[in-house]
């Protein structure tokens, strides 16, 4: 199913994470399904730790990837009411949840995403949503207040 | 049209003798004194001048016979004597067509039946009944018709029916003769087109691709008509609720019944994306024209992978204006080389439906459905038409062959108002403009080929050069940490 195109552009992913510097994230074979998914577990400024997960969508990279908080779940708002209960919200920049309550962050909508992006970016726009999420717990202002709107050239 | 009883009385005798072939007791002839055609009937004082105008030709209903139909069947027919045949009623009986000549039947359909004239008084009466009697071949006769076997006939309806003109149909050597003289050629009828989205713009070229006689479609798309895109989808109201795919086939069909058409009501997804790879390898020409970036994307990929040219076609927000890419493989750039080079273009679309706001929209900030008017997408359309023709007469002689530096740029922009906001809403006013930009005038630009495209340039190795990875040399896949 996958293409060999596709595998080698999975490695080159994998390198290039690890090349930034991004060690804490891997792109990883599940070889019984034969999927993929990189993910990883990261430390807020902080020092909190959360886990991001990308399942790699069969059409990648032309299908946009989504991106999964995994860790810690659930996650509650600075009101105490659960993120993943939003949707699809510009407020907190998240997509629709996955069936067991993960939140998607919103890193790129479907309509701006193209092949070129690299996940090293997706993780990027990962971490800085994670130091977003932490200042509004903290303040109890929305989440999009923290991150600007993001853009196609990055 | 004349609404005197007695000279319409007189009209219909004289037609009906006409059509009959038959000497009458009213005939229609030409007054030199009175410088218009009059009625004479046997009995009746001097003339009368009729106030004829073409109203008055309608009230003799016609009948349109399949000329195939009827060779198909000739055998059986002459066998018989006598061959039943139905046809759409249209207008309470002004015309009647027959059914095999198209695929959307009228509401009321009658039987009617074809008969020798041995067979004509005793075969079973039907509503139209028409008697074949020889006549003197005559191609250029649209009421002749010409057997297998070189005979000739003409059609007439019973003695004492209404009286009903009866043509034959030859359907497409009377339409390839109506395209000869631009497109001298019939090559397009083997010509296959795969149409992703058949909306206002799609529906539209696939219509006009299916009058130039192109023989062969692959539709795609799983949406279905709603009483909205009426305003704008070639579909009519009485279709509404039915497939995109099958309103569309049907219209390709009435204008080229000859046409083969797939119809696929599924989206462009991941998923699926096996499936419309095989058509697209089939294709000479791939239209695209859906709304969102995912679905272009996938069908880009496809397009460069099986090497087939693809037209891709959108217009702006509220139709403000549109634009269209060409995408020759490994030659222009491809859509995601746009993409990288013209981000803000490639994501000016329009939200013309509630699964394109949809998209793009959050709970908390729902996005307005703006389409555009139909008659500005229909530029756009008719534009993404013509570099689809192109490309499939690209190695056929024709008249179009001096369109060919014309249209040698990749990409296209229209504009049919400078939307305030936009990077045209200074454009001068078209009527003070000689040589500046302006709405409602086509502009060709060229653009160049992303050598690390991902899709048709090497961007493995340009990411890996930039990162300082020496990947190439890696040869065999490098192992993955496996998760099980």
């Amino acid at each position: 199913m996958w293409m060999n195109d596709q595998r080698k552009r999975l490695c080159l992913e994998n390198e290039v994470l690890h090349k930034e510097d991004f060690t804490q994230f891997s792109v990883y074979w599940y070889q019984s399904s034969d999927t993929y998914e990189a993910s990883g577990t990261t430390s807020s400024s902080s020092g909190k730790l959360y886990t991001l997960a990308i399942p790699i969508p069969s059409g990648f990279p032309q299908q946009r990837p989504p991106m999964y908080l995994t860790y810690p779940l659930p996650l509650y708002t600075a009101a105490g009411y659960l993120v993943s209960a939003l949707g699809t919200s510009h407020d907190m920049h998240t997509l629709a949840p996955s069936s067991s309550g993960q939140v998607q962050i919103c890193h790129w909508r479907d309509d701006r995403w193209h092949s070129g992006i690299l996940l090293h970016k997706v993780f990027l726009k990962g971490l800085l949503w994670i130091e977003a999420y932490e200042q509004h717990l903290a303040t109890g202002r929305p989440l999009a207040e923290f991150v600007s709107t993001m853009k196609e050239r990055i | 049209m004349t609404t005197d009883p007695q000279q319409q009385q007189m009209i219909r005798e004289a037609m009906k003798a006409i059509a009959e072939r038959r000497p009458g007791r009213s005939k229609l002839v030409y007054d030199k004194t009175k410088r218009t055609i009059v009625a004479v009937t046997e009995g009746t004082q001097s003339p009368r001048a009729l106030n004829i105008t073409a109203d008055d030709a309608d009230m003799f209903a016609v009948a349109t016979l399949s000329s195939r139909w009827l060779r198909e069947q000739w055998e059986k027919f002459a066998r018989d004597g006598t061959i039943t045949v139905r046809f759409s009623s249209w207008d309470d009986g002004e015309a009647f067509t027959q059914q095999e000549l198209g695929p959307l039947p009228a509401t009321s359909l009658v039987d009617g039946t074809l008969s020798t004239p041995d067979k004509a008084s005793s075969a079973t009466r039907t509503l139209l009944f028409l008697v074949l009697d020889p006549a003197k071949p005559d191609d250029s006769d649209l009421a002749v018709f010409t057997a297998p076997d070189g005979s000739a006939y003409r059609a007439r309806v019973c003695e004492g029916a209404d009286p009903v003109s009866v043509v034959f149909a030859d359907v497409q050597p009377a339409l390839a003769k109506r395209r000869a003289s631009i497109l001298e050629t019939t090559v397009l009828a083997d010509k296959s087109v795969v149409c992703v989205g058949v909306g206002t713009g799609g529906a539209h070229v696939a219509i006009e691709l299916a009058k130039c006689g192109v023989g062969r479609f692959d539709l795609i798309d799983p949406d279905t008509l709603t009483v909205g895109n009426v305003v704008r989808h070639p579909g009519g109201i009485s279709q509404v609720g039915r497939l995109k795919v099958k309103v569309v086939r049907d219209l390709i069909l009435e204008k080229n019944p000859d046409a083969r058409v797939s119809i696929h009501p599924v989206a462009v997804t991941a998923e699926n994306l096996e499936t419309i790879r095989l058509m697209i390898a089939e294709a000479d020409v791939v239209i695209c024209g859906t709304d969102g970036r995912p679905s272009k994307l996938l069908v880009n990929r496809l397009c460069i992978e099986e090497n087939v040219v693809a037209v891709y076609g959108g217009a702006f927000r509220r139709a403000y204006g549109g634009q269209v890419l060409r995408v020759r493989p490994k030659a222009s750039p491809c859509h995601e080389c746009f993409v990288a080079a013209m981000p803000e273009e490639s994501t000016d679309v329009e939200i013309s439906s509630a699964s394109a706001a949809e998209a793009i929209a959050y709970s908390d900030r729902p996005v307005a459905i703006e389409p555009g008017l139909s008659l500005d997408v229909l530029p756009i359309a008719n534009m993404l038409t013509k570099l689809a023709l192109m490309e499939l007469l690209a190695d056929t002689s024709s008249s179009l062959d001096i369109l060919k530096a014309d249209y040698a740029a990749p990409w296209y922009l229209w504009l049919n108002r400078p939307e305030p906001g936009t990077p045209y809403a200074d454009w001068p006013p078209l009527s003070e403009s000689s040589d500046e930009m302006t709405i409602n005038r086509w502009y060709g630009i060229d653009l160049a080929r992303d050598p690390d495209c991902p899709v048709c340039g090497d961007f493995i190795s340009s990411v890996a050069a930039s990162y300082g990875l020496d990947f190439a040399s890696l040869g065999a896949l490098p192992s993955l940490p496996t998760k099980e």
